[in-house]
């Protein structure tokens, strides 16, 4: 009898502990929330001083420029870039140790962390622990993550801006608005993070994705030269496709998706110019459009004829183009951080090409970082004097950010970055970067189909108007 | 008395595992529920419409629009494809592998390599299958080259007719180290006396096979089939790394849609949709199995 009264006190007891917890649960999260609406609240005034703050520093450079001072151009890097002189600020910040998720691996992370080691020069109370990701694996992860109201890290980086965005209309990110002063970017690289009128991330370093890629000794061993019109280009092809041992004229990268994206792009700039470019990503004109179709035509000639490879694995692309199996590869400037001999690559746009993809790495705050402070240092620091670290390693990276000089570049994107200014070409946004959402993979995903089946070309060119977020919503 | 006691201690044994499969699996699965038929706060079935008459290569779960080929199917209509290739092929395979290397001597090697498949993470048996169907390094198209046939002498995952072949054939060398395991296990259960009088009585090794060892590891076969059409159901990681859907959408499957909701679209409530009809799709089986079990008292 004592046994089933000490169960059942047992079990009465665990009954209770149970009511204690959920009563306990509820009434404190209720104090959790008003306390947290308290603290929002403050965080939007705050927010609100620093954009006065902001509005004021921009009043006072332009009573500068009235003046006659020197105030930075807006030029974007390929045209020229003023050196401008990096303001220091001496923040103490108490010890604490950021978390910071960013797309690179491999070499690429070891070029990224050499930013983050002069932050923590400049920053001695701040370790980081940096964690890879991949942009697919941020959006997988991360969106479940902050719906639960919790942060893996305090800083992240992806390429795609319009993650950010969407991010930001859930409530999920911090506003930057009036973090760094607007006018010292590369015009147009900050209106992807921008909605509602406000920033919700910084831009880090750029790439662009200038033409197609070759190996100069191999031109020069087979006497091969840039073509200057879209006939020479043809010819050239023809002549490489009969030089022994070339598998294709040009290598195809698959595996994700966008080298055949961008290579599309180049041909819809090269041919359509920049503004066909912007119309394509705003849905002013639809993938069906006549003059797009013929510039699809052009690339679906190139692919019948088997100047283009069938899709092949995108870094194996990059190792078989050097070993000369292809000889031409349409890749961004990160190729010259991948080959053994950067000094040996060339690289020549499609004739007539008067724009050039450009595509940044965007960071931001997840609003439940515990480490707001120290972020938001960070933050500025990748928008400003990290960049000029960046572009020093061989990230094959350009800055965003008008303060660095093409000195400061390592010293093959140098080179590069002189082609880019002679054609005087204008960086325009990534089509599918800036459209993004599951119209990006669609996109991927078509052109991969016209790369195998050409002759569908109508098909795919209809599934892209259709599936476009313009006509779909 | 004691009966009472002992009625009450399995209760109290139960409580922390109960409440910890209410925080971690049933609430969040009603939450699913929940939010699947949630639009605005209505409680609507206007998200279903949505979600099983999608036409999108990448969303489609039953039929794309006409005039896409080959063939216009969805990821629900790949799914059932997938299984319907590849329960045969692993149930017969784990279960003549498992017959033949039981009278094979060094079988137990033999054995340990096929069980690798099972070993290794699942992304990286994509990324290997990748490789094994590609032109160039992989072992499939490199075969059919040598036997001159061309039109299968290419990249696999890279041709729509080809992609979601490879990946089934793939899958069936991933998962018949299960079936195998599961089937070796059945064999030595089954006494060599049956065997031995079968031989006696003069039947040969088609005959024993086929009237003794296949009725006897029915037990075996069932959870082969069932455990199979499971993972066939929830396959996502060999698809994801291999193809990611493609090309054309041709090798797209539920759980890939699922995500592709979820993490591109933004839209959890039709990623909560396909979550749900993922899960009704796997609850008869699991259902039926467990009931079986019960039924045998285990």
């Amino acid at each position: 009898m004592e046994a089933v009264r000490s169960n059942a006190l047992i079990a009465g007891l665990i009954v209770v502990a149970i009511l204690i917890s959920i009563f306990s649960y509820f009434s404190l999260s209720s104090r959790i929330a008003s306390v947290g609406s308290s603290v929002e609240e403050i965080g939007e005034k705050i927010s609100g001083l620093e954009e006065r703050v902001s509005r004021v520093e921009q009043e006072v450079r332009g009573l500068k420029e009235t003046m006659g001072q020197p105030v930075e151009t807006t030029t974007p890097p390929p045209r020229e870039i003023v050196k401008t002189e990096v303001r220091t600020e001496t923040v103490v910040v108490e010890k604490v140790t950021l978390t910071v998720i960013g797309p690179w691996s491999g070499k690429e992370q070891e070029y990224f962390m050499e930013v983050l080691d002069s932050f923590m020069e400049k920053y001695p109370n701040i370790t980081i622990k940096y964690v890879p990701m991949r942009a697919e694996e941020v959006a997988r992860t991360l969106t479940v993550q902050f719906e639960a109201g919790v942060t893996p890290a305090d800083v992240v980086i992806t390429p795609w801006a319009w993650w950010i965005v969407e991010m930001a209309k859930k409530g999920h990110v911090v506003d930057v608005t009036g973090m760094i002063s607007e006018d010292e970017y590369v015009p147009g690289i900050l209106d992807n993070v921008k909605w509602g009128g406000k920033l919700w991330g910084v831009p880090f370093t750029m790439w662009l994705k200038p033409g197609f890629w070759y190996k100069k000794s191999f031109f020069q061993k087979h006497g091969l030269e840039e073509p200057k019109s879209w006939e020479e280009f043809l010819q050239l092809l023809e002549k490489i496709k009969g030089i022994p041992g070339i598998k294709n004229p040009i290598v195809s990268g698959d595996q994700v998706g966008w080298p055949l994206s961008d290579v599309t792009e180049h041909f819809l700039i090269a041919f359509g110019g920049p503004e066909l470019q912007y119309k394509l990503i705003s849905g002013e004109v639809k993938f069906t459009d006549p003059q797009v179709r013929e510039i699809f035509q052009r690339l679906v000639d190139l692919i019948k004829k088997g100047y283009f490879s069938e899709p092949v694995e995108w870094t194996s692309g990059v190792e078989r183009f050097w070993a000369e199996e292809y000889a031409l590869y349409f890749m961004g400037t990160w190729i010259t951080g991948m080959v053994p001999d950067p000094g040996d690559l060339g690289f020549f746009p499609l004739p007539g090409a008067r724009g050039v993809v450009g595509g940044a790495d965007y960071a931001f705050i997840p609003k439940y970082t515990e480490n707001m402070e120290a972020a938001k240092l960070l933050l500025k620091y990748l928008a400003t004097e990290g960049q000029a670290v960046h572009v020093s390693t061989p990230a094959g990276k350009v800055p965003t950010w008008l303060g660095v000089s093409v000195e400061q570049l390592w010293p093959p994107m140098q080179d590069v970055f002189r082609k880019i200014k002679e054609l005087n070409m204008a960086i325009v946004p990534d089509l599918d970067d800036t459209v993004g959402g599951d119209w990006q993979t669609l996109f991927w995903d078509q052109l991969k189909l016209l790369w195998v089946q050409p002759d569908k070309l109508d098909q795919v060119l209809e599934t892209l108007a259709r599936e476009h977020p313009s006509v779909k919503g | 008395m004691g009966r009472r006691r002992t009625s009450l201690t399995p209760i109290l044994f139960i409580i922390p595992a109960f409440l910890f499969i209410l925080t971690i699996v049933i609430g969040p699965s009603l939450a699913t529920v929940y939010m699947s038929f949630s639009v605005e706060g209505k409680l609507t079935l206007e998200k279903y419409f949505e979600v099983v008459t999608e036409t999108s290569p990448k969303k489609a779960l039953v039929l794309l629009p006409e005039g896409l080929e080959p063939p216009p199917w969805g990821a629900l209509v790949h799914n059932i494809v997938w299984m319907a290739i590849h329960i045969p092929l692993v149930t017969l395979l784990g279960l003549f592998l498992a017959y033949i290397l039981r009278y094979t001597i060094g079988s137990s090697i033999v054995k340990a390599i096929i069980f690798i498949g099972m070993v290794i993470p699942m992304v990286v048996g994509g990324l290997i299958i990748r490789f094994m169907f590609d032109k160039d390094v992989g072992v499939v198209p490199i075969v059919f080259d040598v036997l001159g046939l061309e039109s299968l002498a290419k990249t696999w995952t890279s041709y729509p007719q080809l992609s979601l072949l490879a990946l089934i054939l793939g899958s069936v060398w991933l998962w018949t180290g299960f079936s195998l395991t599961v089937y070796s296990a059945a064999l030595h259960a089954i006494p060599a006396s049956y065997i031995e009088a079968a031989r006696i009585d003069g039947a040969g090794h088609w005959h024993i096979f086929w009237k003794i060892v296949f009725p006897l590891v029915k037990p075996a076969t069932i959870i082969v089939v069932i455990m199979t059409m499971l993972w066939d159901l929830k396959i996502f990681d060999i698809v994801y790394v291999a193809t990611l859907g493609g090309p054309g959408g041709s090798s797209n499957v539920l759980a890939l849609v699922m995500y592709l909701y979820m993490a591109r679209a933004i839209d959890y409530n039709a990623a909560a949709v396909v979550a749900v009809i993922l899960t009704l799709l796997t609850i008869p089986p699991g259902l039926w199995l467990a009931l079986r079990g019960v039924r045998s008292g285990r």
